[in-house]
C-alpha cells in the first residue's frame, strides 16, 4: 500500500472476506480496508468456537505492585528492612546502592469461595474474586516505562508495531460501522511512549486505536469550530460532493476517489454517533452510583468503565482504559492506597454489570500494568517513605469473563515475590492466549510487511491453557 | 514470476556441478523417491518440521519424531501408523496435514510458513515412491549431481546446512554484477525498456497527460509544492509545441529552487528516520539534529554526488574531522530513537544502538534489513550471523559525541536570538516557581522534622512532584540552549565509555583512546548482549563481495578507520547493491512505486524487480554520470513514461493485462503526503514562509494536544508552545520540530510515518478522522480564511465579474487550473449564501493566556494536583488571520476555499 493507488483500483480479496467497510457505498468508521501489495493469507483465521467477542483491557499504567495488591508475601514481613542483595550483570540505578526488603503496608485476606489473596483496600473487588482468574506467572523484558508499555501493548518493546487491539480488529473486523473497533480511554495525560501504545503499526490505518479523550473534544476536531453551524457544514459538504462528483465523472472506475468521498459522510454521521455513546443520561442513577460516577475519587475511572461497557454493547471489539500512575517508588501506602480506591469500585461495578447483563461470558476483561514491582527498595525517608521499583520478572495480572478460568490463581512467584517461578510465561504467550480466547490463532493472524509475515507474538508463542476455563 | 536464468548463474551451477562430478562415480541411478528425498524433502523437513519434531529430543511435539524413517513409521500421538504409509502418499497424514485440510492439525502450524502446493506434492510423491531414506553419503551424491539452485560462498553460517544451502538464482538478483544492455542511441532508455515490456504483454500506453496535470505532477514531484499560476500557464504554452523540451525546462527550473532539496531531503529523511528528539521515557531534545536535516537538503540542492553523500553520512568524521559539514553528516548514524537513563543498563542500550545502526545502514544503503541475521543466520538471504557481527564490529568503536563544529556560511542562523530568549524565559519561569515552592516546602518540612509518619511527609500532594517536574524541565530546556550553538550531533572513533545516565550533551574526550575500553568484537549468540560467541573482525557482507565479483576488501580493526572502510566498500562501483538501491529510491519518489517494490529490501523476501534490465541500466548510468541525482532525475522526467496520463481509455484491458499496475501503462495517481498537503495550503494562501533551513520551527498544532499533559520520566513535559509570529510558524513542514513523543496530529492523520522505523515508501489511508481534520481543524480553516482574504483584498469592488475572477483564481492557486462554468456557478452561489449567513456574525479574537493551569497525577500520592505553567511564547503570540478581522464577504469565500482544500482533485496528483 502506498501513495500511488495501484491496488485501490482493484479491490483486494480481504475487502470481501472480512467485510470491513463492506461495499463502497457504506464505508466503515475507518473507511475502506485498502489493499496491500502483497496478498495476505486468506484462510479463515477463526477457531470454531471463540469464547470472547470483545476485550476490555484495564491498563494500570506505571506498574502496580503485585506485592501490595494480589500477591502477599509473609516472608517480606519477616525480612522487613533486612539488607537485600542482588546478583547478576544487569545493574541499573534501581539496583545499585544499599537496598532493603520492605513489607507491604496493607493487610490481606482470602476472599470469595475461591479464597483468592487480595489486600483489604479492594473493598468492592474482593466481592467479585470468584469471577476472576489471577495470574502470577507473566514476565516482560523491560524495566523502563515506555518500552515496557510498548511491550505489553504491542509485543515489541521498541514500539512501532500494531497494538493488540489493532490485531484483534484486523482479525475480527468491526461490528458497528460508525464507531472505531479499537477505542482507547486514556487519562488526560497520555502514558509514556504516547499514542504509539495504540498504534496500527504496519497494519492499515483503520485499525489504529481511537482515543476518546476525557476532556475537550473526545475525538480531535470532531465538531466544526464555533460559528459554523451544522447546517453550514452540511451545505459545505454538499458543495464538496457536487464538485467531487464532477471530478469523479472524469475519472471513472476510481474507487479510491469514491471511498474518500464516503469518508466525509461517515465523519458527518460520527458527529452525532460519538456524543450518543458518550452521553450517560440514559443510565440509571443506580448504575451511575455503582460505578462511582459523581464521586470525585472514582468519577474518572468510573466513567471509563461504564463507557467501556457501552462501547462493547455497541460492538466495539477492543476497549482499553488507562488508570494510574502506579509508579510508586516511595510512599506506596499513600499512593497505591489512593489509586486502589480510585479504580476498585468502578472495576467491581463493571464485573457486576457485565455479569448481570449476561455479557461477561463473551467479554474478556484484562487487568495489568507494564510490569510488577520489586520486593526491595532503597532506604528512603529513613525506611518510612518506602515504595518499590520496577520489576520485569514478576507481576500479577488478572482476567475475568471471556472463557477464562474464574476463581483460580495461576502461577506463583518466589518467596519474596521477586520473580515468577511457576507457570512462567513471556508476555507473548499472554498475547497468544488473548487471541485464542477470541477465536484467533496468533500463528495465522499474520500480516506481510517488510519482507516477512509478522504476528502479534513476533516469533510465535504458546497458549497458556491454565488460564482458560 | 518466470525468470530466464541469467547466463552467469547458469555458469556458476555448471561450475559447482563439475567440481563434484568426480565424486559421483560408483552408485546406481537414484530412484525418483531417492531424488525427491535428497533434493526436496530432506531440506523441507529440516526447514519446516525438525525444530519441533526432533531438534529437541526431550520435547518432541505430539510425540512425532522426524529424525529417521524408522521413528517416523511409528507415528506420534495422533494418527499413529497412518502418518507415514509407504507407497500411499495420498492417505498418509504426513501429507494430509501439510494440505491444511485436517482441522487442528495444520502443519506447519504457522500460516505464514505453510507449504506451497508443490511442496506438499513432494512429500506425497516421496511417500508414494516408498518413502526411501538414503544415507548422508548417498544424499550428498545425489545432491551434487542433481541439485538445483546455487550455493553461495559466504563467511560461513552457524551450521553446515546453512553454509551449504542453495538459493533460487532469481532471489540473488541484487547481488549479481550489473547487466547493462545497449540502448539504441535514438531511444530514450527509460522508454526503451518500459515500452519493450508493454509490447511483450500487448498493452498500448496511455497518451500524454494534459499540460496542466503535468505541471502539477512535476512541481509536486520535484518540490512538493503546487505550481504557481504563472508557471502552470507558461508550461501549458510551451508544452503544446514540444512537451519534452517543456518538461526539461520546467524540471530544471524547479530543481534550481531550494524547494527541490527540501522535498528530496524530506524523502531521504523518511529513510533516515529524522527527528528532533530522542524518544522513549525522557524524549530529550536533540538540539543539533537540525543541522543534519539541513545537510541533507543542501546535499540535494548542490547535487552532491551520491557516493560522497553516502561516505559522509557513514564516515564524515573519519574523512575530515575539521570540516563541520562532514561532522554534521554523521548525524545519520544517530537518527534512531535512543536513551540511557538511570533505569537502564548501559551495556543493553549500547547494544541496542549497535543493532540499530547496523540494520539501518543495511536498509538505507544496501537495501537489506540486517536485523534478521542478529540471532540466527538469515533465513532467506545469504547473510550469515557472522556477517552481521562483522558489520556491527565496524561500529563498535563509534561513539556518540556532540562535537564542536563552527557554523558555515551556508547555514541559516536566523531566529537564534528569539529561540534562546524563549528558552531563557521558560527556564526563568520554572526557577522562580521553584524558588517560591522551595521556600514554602522548607518551612513545612521543618515543622515535620523527625516525626514523619509513613506515607506522610507533610507536603502538599503536588509539591514534591512539582519540584521533580521543575528540575526535570529546567534541565531539559537547558539542553535546548545548544540548539543555537556551533555543535554537531555527531560521532567519533574511540573507546567505549560507560555512561549511567545521558541527560545532556556528551563532550569530546581529550583522548579518544584514553578512558573506557576497546570493545571486543564477537558474535553474540542468539542476539543476547551477554552471551559471547566466536570472535569476528570488522567486515562487509561476504555474499555481496562473492557474487558481485568485488575484490575482497580488508577492513582495519583496533584503532583504525573502520567506518571509512565500510563507506568505501559501499560506494565501490563494483558493489552491486549501492547504485541499484539509490536509483530505485529515486524512481520510487517519482513513480510512487519501485522498479524493485521494496526499496529497503532487495533480498529474497522483497519484491523482485519488474524491470531488472532498466534498473541495471539506470544504476550504471547513475555511476557513469558522477552519481548525480539531478541528472538522474532529468533522465527519468524526460521520458514519455513519466508524461503519461493517469487515465486509460480501456480500463478493462488494463485490469486484465496489468492488474497490479506494474508496467507503467499509465501514470499512477497519488495522494499528497501530509507535508505536501499542509505546505500547499500555505502556498495557496500566500502565508508560506519560504525560508530555507535553520533551527526547527514550531507551527500551530491542535491546541488541545499542545496543552495535554505529556508524561516523561520524572514528571510532565512542558506545554508545546508554537512560535509567536505567523512567519515563524508558517514554514515548510520539513522544518517543523519533530518530537517523537508529541506528533502533530494533522501530519499524523495523513500518514506521516513515525520516526522510529525507516520508511521506504509513504502509505496512504482513507479514514474518517482525515475528513474531520481537513474540514474542522483550525490549521485548515486558517488557511481557507487567509486564501479568501488574499483573493478579496485586491478586488474590493463587489461585482459579479470580480467575484467570478476571484473564484477562478482560487482554482488556479489550489488546483493549477481555472474553474469551469459549472463550477463557477455553484461556487458563486455558495459564496453568496455563506456571505449572507456570515454577515450577522461576530467573532471573538483568539486570545490565549500566557499561563495555563494543568492537572496531573502525583506519583507519590496517587492524587491529582494542579500547577500553573508559564508559556512565554504566548506573551508575544500573534495569531494567523482571524475571522473577526475580516468581513462577511471574505468569510463567505473562506467556506468555498475550505471546500476546495477538501476536494479530491486537491488531494490527488494525476
Amino acid at each position: 500500500m502506498n501513495t500511488h493507488l495501484t491496488n485501490a483500483i482493484v479491490p483486494s480479496r480481504r475487502d470481501f472476506l472480512y467485510g470491513l467497510g463492506g461495499g463502497l457505498g457504506s464505508v466503515a468508521f475507518s473507511s475502506l480496508l485498502q489493499a496491500d501489495d502483497k496478498v495476505q493469507p486468506s484462510t479463515p483465521r477463526l477457531r470454531p468456537s471463540p469464547k470472547a467477542k470483545s476485550i476490555i483491557f484495564l491498563f494500570m499504567e506505571g506498574g502496580p505492585s503485585h506485592l501490595d495488591t494480589f500477591d502477599p508475601k509473609n516472608e517480606l514481613t519477616n525480612r522487613h528492612l533486612q539488607e537485600f542483595s542482588r546478583s547478576g550483570e544487569q545493574e541499573s540505578a534501581m539496583s545499585s546502592g544499599k537496598r532493603y526488603f520492605v513489607k507491604s503496608p496493607f493487610d490481606f485476606i482470602k476472599a470469595g469461595e475461591c479464597g483468592a489473596d487480595i489486600c483489604t483496600e479492594w473493598i468492592h473487588l474482593k466481592e467479585r474474586v470468584d469471577n476472576i482468574c489471577f495470574y502470577r506467572g507473566a514476565q516482560v523484558e523491560s524495566v523502563n516505562h515506555p518500552t515496557a508499555c510498548y511491550h505489553v501493548n504491542t509485543g515489541n518493546q521498541f514500539g512501532g508495531d500494531p497494538g493488540v487491539g489493532a490485531w484483534v480488529n484486523y482479525g475480527l473486523g468491526s461490528v458497528n460501522e460508525n464507531l472505531p473497533g479499537f477505542v482507547v480511554l486514556p487519562r488526560s495525560s497520555y502514558p509514556q511512549g504516547g499514542a504509539a501504545n495504540w498504534s496500527n503499526g504496519f497494519l492499515p490505518a483503520q485499525f489504529q486505536g481511537t482515543p476518546l479523550r476525557p476532556e475537550g473534544s473526545p475525538i480531535l476536531d470532531l465538531n466544526p469550530p464555533a460559528g459554523v453551524t451544522r447546517e453550514r457544514q452540511r451545505s459545505n459538504l454538499d458543495l464538496l460532493a457536487t464538485l467531487n462528483n464532477r471530478h469523479l465523472e472524469q475519472h471513472p472506475g476510481r474507487s479510491d476517489l469514491e471511498a474518500r468521498m464516503s469518508s466525509y459522510e461517515l465523519a458527518y454521521r460520527m458527529q452525532t454517533e460519538v456524543p450518543d455513546v458518550l452521553d450517560l443520561d440514559g443510565e440509571t442513577k443506580e448504575t451511575l452510583d455503582m460505578y462511582g460516577i459523581g464521586d470525585s475519587k472514582t468519577d474518572a475511572f468510573g466513567r471509563k468503565c461504564l463507557l467501556a461497557r457501552r462501547l462493547v454493547e455497541k460492538g466495539v471489539r477492543f476497549v482499553q482504559a488507562y488508570a494510574g500512575n502506579w509508579d510508586s517508588h516511595d510512599y506506596i501506602q499513600r499512593a497505591h492506597g489512593s489509586l486502589i480506591r480510585s479504580v476498585d469500585r468502578p472495576i467491581a461495578a463493571l464485573l457486576k454489570d457485565l455479569k448481570e447483563r449476561g455479557m461477561l461470558d463473551d467479554t474478556l476483561i484484562v487487568f495489568c500494568g507494564e510490569f510488577g514491582r520489586t520486593p526491595d527498595n532503597g532506604l528512603r525517608g529513613g525506611g518510612k517513605s518506602y515504595g518499590r521499583d520496577h520489576n520485569a520478572k514478576a507481576m500479577t495480572m488478572w482476567f475475568a469473563g471471556g472463557g477464562t478460568n474464574a476463581g483460580h490463581t495461576i502461577g506463583a512467584t518466589d518467596e519474596v515475590g521477586g520473580e515468577a517461578v511457576e507457570c512462567v510465561h513471556h508476555i507473548r504467550d499472554v498475547h497468544v492466549t488473548l487471541l485464542h480466547l477470541l477465536g484467533l490463532d496468533d500463528n495465522r493472524l499474520t500480516y506481510y510487511h517488510a519482507g516477512r509475515f509478522k504476528q502479534l507474538s513476533q516469533f510465535g508463542g504458546k497458549v497458556i491453557n491454565e488460564l482458560i476455563a | 514470476m518466470i525468470c530466464k536464468m541469467p547466463e552467469r548463474i547458469f555458469n556458476l551451477i555448471v561450475l559447482i556441478v563439475s567440481v563434484h562430478a568426480s565424486s559421483v562415480a560408483h552408485a546406481a541411478e537414484p530412484s525418483t523417491g531417492e531424488k525427491l528425498f535428497a533434493l526436496k524433502v530432506k531440506s523441507l523437513f529440516a526447514e519446516k518440521c525438525i525444530a519441533c519434531h526432533g531438534d529437541n529430543p526431550d520435547e518432541i511435539a505430539g510425540g512425532f519424531d522426524m529424525r529417521s524413517r524408522d521413528v517416523m513409521l511409528q507415528g506420534g500421538e495422533s494418527f499413529s501408523d497412518e502418518v507415514l504409509v509407504p507407497g500411499k502418499g495420498e492417505m498418509s497424514f504426513l501429507y494430509l496435514v501439510t494440505t491444511r485440510s485436517e482441522e487442528g492439525f495444520e502443519m506447519p502450524p504457522k500460516e505464514a510458513e505453510q507449504l506451497t502446493r508443490e511442496q506438499t506434492w513432494w512429500i506425497r510423491d516421496w511417500i508414494s515412491e516408498g518413502a526411501p531414506w538414503p544415507d548422508e553419503t548417498r544424499v550428498a551424491e545425489i545432491q551434487s549431481k542433481y541439485a538445483e539452485g546455487v550455493i553461495v560462498k559466504t563467511s560461513g553460517g552457524l551450521s553446515d546446512d546453512w553454509t551449504n544451502r542453495r538459493y533460487k538464482p532469481e532471489h540473488l538478483w541484487a547481488y549479481q554484477p550489473l547487466s547493462v544492455e545497449k540502448v539504441p542511441e535514438t531511444a530514450h532508455p527509460v522508454d526503451w525498456f518500459i515500452d519493450r515490456k508493454l509490447n511483450e504483454i500487448g498493452l498500448t500506453p496511455a497518451p500524454v497527460a494534459q499540460p496542466r496535470e503535468l505541471a502539477r505532477r512535476l512541481s509536486f514531484g520535484i518540490t512538493g509544492l503546487p505550481p504557481t499560476p504563472v508557471d502552470a500557464t507558461r508550461f501549458e504554452a510551451t508544452a503544446t509545441s514540444d512537451v519534452q523540451a517543456a518538461v526539461l525546462d520546467y524540471a530544471r527550473r524547479l530543481m534550481a529552487t531550494p524547494h527541490y532539496g527540501e522535498h528530496f531531503g524530506r524523502q531521504w529523511l523518511d529513510v533516515a528516520r529524522y527527528a528532533d528528539s530522542a524518544g522513549f521515557a525522557n524524549d530529550y531534545s536533540r538540539p543539533n539534529a537540525w543541522r543534519y536535516r539541513d545537510y541533507v537538503v543542501r546535499a540535494f540542492n548542490n547535487d552532491k554526488p551520491y557516493d560522497d553523500f553516502a561516505r559522509e553520512q557513514i564516515a564524515g568524521d573519519e574523512i575530515d574531522s575539521s570540516d563541520s559539514e562532514k561532522l554534521v553528516a554523521t548525524g545519520f548514524l544517530r537518527m534512531g530513537p535512543w536513551e540511557q537513563t538511570g533505569m537502564s543498563v548501559f551495556r543493553v542500550t549500547r547494544q541496542q544502538w549497535l543493532d540499530d545502526v547496523t540494520d539501518s545502514v543495511g536498509q538505507t544503503f544496501l537495501g537489506h534489513a540486517l536485523q534478521c541475521a542478529k540471532c540466527h543466520d538469515h533465513k532467506f538471504d545469504p547473510i550469515p550471523t557472522r556477517d552481521y557481527y562483522s558489520m556491527m564490529a565496524v561500529f563498535s568503536t563509534t561513539q556518540f559525541v556532540e562535537r564542536d563544529a563552527p557554523f558555515m556560511e551556508k547555514e541559516n542562523m536566523t531566529g537564534f536570538k528569539p529561540a534562546t530568549e524563549w528558552t531563557r524565559a521558560k527556564i526563568a519561569a520554572y526557577q522562580t516557581q521553584r524558588k517560591e515552592l522551595n521556600a514554602r516546602v522548607t518551612n513545612i518540612q521543618k515543622q515535620e522534622a523527625g516525626d514523619a509518619k509513613v506515607g506522610d511527609n507533610g507536603l502538599d500532594p503536588g509539591d514534591e512532584a512539582s519540584l521533580a517536574r521543575m528540575d526535570k524541565n529546567i534541565s531539559r530546556h537547558t539542553w535546548e540552549y545548544d540548539k543555537t550553538r556551533p555543535i554537531a550531533f555527531s560521532v567519533h572513533t574511540g573507546n567505549t565509555i560507560e555512561r549511567k545516565n545521558v541527560g545532556s550533551r556528551i563532550d569530546m574526550p581529550d583522548d579518544s583512546w584514553g578512558k573506557g575500553f576497546l570493545e571486543e568484537d564477537t558474535i553474540l549468540t542468539g542476539g543476547d548482549a551477554y552471551t559471547r560467541g566466536g570472535a569476528v573482525k570488522p567486515g562487509p557482507l561476504s555474499a555481496v563481495e562473492q557474487l558481485g565479483g568485488m575484490t575482497a576488501a580488508a577492513f582495519p580493526d583496533g584503532h583504525g578507520k573502520r567506518r571509512l572502510a565500510l563507506a568505501e566498500w559501499i560506494v565501490n562501483k563494483n558493489n552491486p547493491l549501492t547504485a541499484r538501491v539509490m536509483v530505485n529510491r529515486v524512481w520510487t519518489w517519482h513513480f510512487g512505486k519501485g522498479l524493485a517494490g521494496n526499496p529497503n529490501n532487495f533480498g529474497a523476501t522483497g519484491k523482485l524487480p519488474t524491470h531488472p534490465a532498466l534498473l541495471d541500466y539506470l544504476a550504471n548510468w547513475f555511476m557513469e554520470h558522477d552519481w548525480s541525482i539531478r541528472k538522474l532525475n532529468q533522465l527519468i522526467l524526460t521520458s514519455a513514461t513519466y508524461r503519461r496520463s493517469s487515465r486509460y481509455e480501456n480500463p478493462e484491458t488494463l485490469d486484465e493485462k496489468d492488474p497490479s499496475r506494474d508496467f507503467y501503462t499509465t501514470y499512477l495517481p497519488r495522494r499528497l503526503t501530509a507535508e505536501e498537503l499542509r505546505d500547499s495550503m500555505l502556498a495557496a494562501s500566500g502565508e508560506l514562509n519560504r525560508q530555507v533551513g535553520g533551527i526547527p520551527c514550531r507551527p500551530d498544532i491542535n491546541l488541545e494536544v499542545a496543552m495535554q499533559p505529556r508524561q516523561i520520566m520524572g514528571g510532565t513535559a512542558s506545554v508545546y508552545e508554537p512560535d509567536p509570529l505567523p512567519e515563524q510558524r508558517n514554514r515548510r513542514s520539513i522544518y517543523a520540530e519533530k518530537i517523537r513523543g508529541l506528533r502533530d496530529p494533522f501530519l499524523e492523520a495523513f500518514n506521516q510515518p513515525g520516526p522510529d522505523k525507516s520508511c521506504e515508501l509513504r502509505e496512504t489511508s482513507t479514514v474518517a478522522p482525515q475528513a474531520l481534520t481537513l474540514f474542522n481543524a483550525d490549521e485548515v480553516l486558517d488557511r481557507a480564511l487567509a486564501l479568501a482574504a488574499k483573493l478579496t483584498k485586491n478586488a474590493v469592488k463587489n461585482s459579479t465579474e470580480n467575484d467570478a475572477a476571484i473564484v477562478k483564481q482560487a482554482f488556479e492557486l489550489t488546483l493549477g487550473r481555472t474553474a469551469t462554468n459549472d463550477e463557477l456557478k455553484v461556487c458563486l452561489a455558495h459564496w453568496a449564501q455563506a456571505t449572507q449567513e456570515e454577515s450577522g456574525k461576530r467573532y471573538d479574537p483568539k486570545n490565549i493566556s500566557s499561563s495555563v493551569k494543568r492537572t496531573v497525577m502525583a506519583e507519590k500520592t496517587g492524587e491529582p494536583y494542579d500547577f500553573i505553567e508559564v508559556m512565554p511564547a504566548y506573551e508575544t503570540y500573534v495569531p494567523d488571520l482571524q475571522p473577526g478581522q475580516t468581513d462577511a464577504r471574505t468569510r463567505g469565500l473562506a467556506h468555498v476555499c475550505l471546500v476546495i482544500f477538501n476536494l479530491n482533485e486537491f488531494a490527488y496528483i494525476d
